[in-house]
């Protein structure tokens, strides 16, 4: 292998190992969005889950609780804002707003004395038999380590749930006639609580998969808007679990190539390397509604709207 | 008091007692005519902000960009605050940068308003991705083409000198005329949305944007309009912090009131006037939180805890307005 190439794998590599912390809460905001709620306090729940699965992960030196409980401390944010929009019907926008801002200030509060601390038990790589000896996919897709694995399996075990089994069909109809559904007899704001629940887990996955093994380490507002991009990336994905893997390893490229030109010394101003990410979403974004209208594809039709039985 | 409960709640949970902490919150926000003076400083970028996105709010324009537009905006006015000679007169020259804030917050919040009235892009993502690009923008130019040279290499810019500075009008506190921009302001969009047919017209189209169609209200100029000027606002928000408290731009001038005043609009019930009153608590606790975090080392981030919280409480307790409304209507 020559050396560009081998650069190459290794950046892309690094770049499945950003997205990843992307892919998690995108997976989750599709499905809760897909579900007629939406939840911008994916960044809070993100960082909430990021503190709480690092000072777990140091506390236990396990990853792999921290992990978990990283992923439930994202979880169990998320019902702050299921009670107010789904219970209470308050307005989902406002809620979801105020769960970042919730999430960043407990964060702060409570991650004041763990600021600068490493994890240091390392995540090794699983190379899988087989599949990693394929040449560039192989080093890059599958010589990674176990949450990475974890984040395929869920990409298509949600594509599957979402568009071959019946759960799929009422989650869909939750969304898009919550009506319809509650006649069809799907529990409409317990299957919403549930929903919600998960788009909470994947966001304290995300946040978990960042400080334990990503970066490894405790910053304040460590997660610095990938919680944002994430909410712009479901739109790219255009409410598609398997398109969601796509912009997830994008942007991780973005992130990742702009880190490493960092490293190298280019002459390039720090500061608009690093906005690279955020200019890019942003443009995306526009591009990928422009698509979504020309195919006709929209959100979610009853998206953000509460759901109670006795409105007729 | 849902919110005051659950951030008692997290600051016991670390072994400080919570009552000690809001004793010293209250003295540190209200206790003494300096800690009021801190707190007033602290609520005239708030009302500014405020007022402006009620303007938008009200046509349910989801504009989370204040804070993009108040670093573009302070970002405009320091080219006219380092660029013109120590000897114009220091009412032209905060005039020109109060124009250049504007103009500054107004550009930026033009994109997102475009965006969505061409092509429906959702606004919510715009606005917030604007922020971080403004920030870095920010950074470019601190540690760039604005960094001053004697700073050994802190991203700060040169002071300002005093003709770019807003006048202090109360002596030995940091209250700066900006305060008086706030309540003209507060003022200007009250009459707007109440008493003319822009901000009818602005409440037709948050209420039901298709009826407003068909009667015929231009919502594509309406909805520009609105942007600019809450934009712009926020732009001048940027302008009196860097002109009337910080006196040169840095890192650290605060856009996190962008996202604060989002907050105070909401819990003012989109009311301007009622913004006077909400920022000043709000800006009372968050000068309250910088004390207690000097004294009793208590995290800052308790601030964001306290004040989500009431707009939580804030947002679940609508439904019982709702009902309240139902049950009349039917007797």
């Amino acid at each position: 292998m020559t050396e560009q190439s081998s650069i190459l794998v290794t950046l892309s590599a690094s770049a499945v190992r950003s997205g990843t912390i992307l892919l998690f809460p995108t997976l989750g905001e599709i499905i809760t969005e897909r579900s007629g709620v939406i939840n911008l306090g994916i960044e809070g729940m993100m960082i909430i889950g990021a503190l709480f699965g690092f000072i777990t992960g140091n506390l236990t030196h396990s990853p792999y609780i921290g992990f978990l409980v990283g992923m439930l401390a994202g979880g169990l944010t998320s019902l702050i804002h299921a009670f107010i929009s789904i219970t209470l019907r308050g307005n989902q926008i406002v809620s979801g707003l105020a769960l970042t801002i919730f999430g960043l200030g407990l964060t702060n509060f409570f991650g004041q004395d763990w600021i600068n601390k490493k994890f240091t038990i390392p995540v090794s790589s699983i190379a899988i038999p087989g599949l990693s000896k394929i040449p560039v996919i192989g080093p890059v897709l599958f010589n990674q380590d176990i949450f990475v694995y974890f984040s395929y399996i869920l990409v298509v075990f949600m594509w599957f749930v979402l568009f071959k089994t019946r759960t799929g069909i009422h989650l869909r109809a939750l969304g898009e006639n919550a009506q319809a559904a509650g006649a069809m007899g799907v529990e409409v704001n317990k299957s919403r609580y549930w929903w919600t629940f998960f788009g909470g887990l994947m966001a304290g996955a995300g946040g978990a998969y960042l400080t334990l093994v990503y970066a490894p380490f405790w910053l304040d507002g460590i997660t610095a808007g990938r919680g944002w991009i994430a909410v712009a990336l479901v739109i790219f994905a255009m409410w598609n679990p398997l398109y969601a893997v796509i912009g997830a390893y994008l942007f991780g490229g973005i992130d990742s190539v702009q880190f490493q030109l960092q490293a190298s010394g280019t002459t390039i101003p720090s500061s608009l390397l690093n906005m690279q990410p955020y200019l890019m979403t942003f443009i995306v974004v526009i591009a990928a509604t422009i698509v979504l209208r020309k195919r006709h594809i929209g959100t979610p039709r009853e998206l953000g709207i509460p759901y109670s039985r006795e409105e007729k | 008091m849902i919110g005051l409960i659950i951030g008692a709640l997290v600051i016991a949970s670390k072994g400080t007692n919570p009552f000690t902490a809001y004793k010293a919150l209250i003295m540190g926000a209200f206790g003494s005519s300096y800690a009021l003076s801190e707190t007033l400083v602290t609520a005239t970028p708030l009302i500014i902000i405020s007022a402006g996105l009620i303007m938008v709010f009200n046509m349910k324009f989801w504009n989370i960009g204040a804070y993009g537009q108040y670093i573009m905006g302070a970002i405009f006015s320091s080219f006219f605050a380092l660029n013109s000679a120590p000897t114009t007169s220091p009412f032209l020259l905060l005039t020109m940068m109060s124009i250049a804030g504007i103009i500054g917050g107004a550009l930026w919040a033009l994109i997102p308003a475009l965006l969505k009235l061409v092509w429906e892009v959702n606004e919510v993502v715009t606005t917030l991705l604007l922020n971080y690009v403004a920030l870095f923008v920010l950074k470019y130019f601190m540690y760039g083409p604005w960094r001053d040279p004697a700073s050994h290499g802190f991203p700060l810019s040169k002071m300002f000198s005093p003709n770019a500075q807003l006048p202090i009008i109360l002596n030995h506190t940091r209250i700066h005329f900006g305060i008086v921009f706030g309540i003209i302001i507060v003022l200007v969009i009250y009459v707007i949305i109440k008493k003319t047919r822009f901000g009818y017209e602005n409440r037709v189209i948050g209420e039901n944007n298709i009826a407003a169609n068909y009667a015929g209200i231009n919502i594509f100029k309406n909805t520009l309009i609105a942007m600019a000027v809450s934009g712009g606002i926020a732009g001048l928000a940027g302008m009196t912090q860097i002109s009337g408290v910080i006196h040169m731009l840095q890192l650290e001038i605060n856009p996190n009131y962008g996202y604060t005043a989002i907050i105070v609009a909401w819990l003012a019930a989109l009311n301007p006037i009622a913004v006077l009153v909400i920022a000043i608590l709000i800006g009372g606790i968050e000068a309250g939180g910088y004390h207690i975090q000097m004294i009793m080392h208590v995290p800052f981030g308790i601030v964001g805890v306290i004040e989500s919280s009431i707009l939580f409480a804030l947002l679940g307790g609508e439904i019982f307005k709702t009902y309240r409304i139902d049950f009349r209507r039917r007797r």
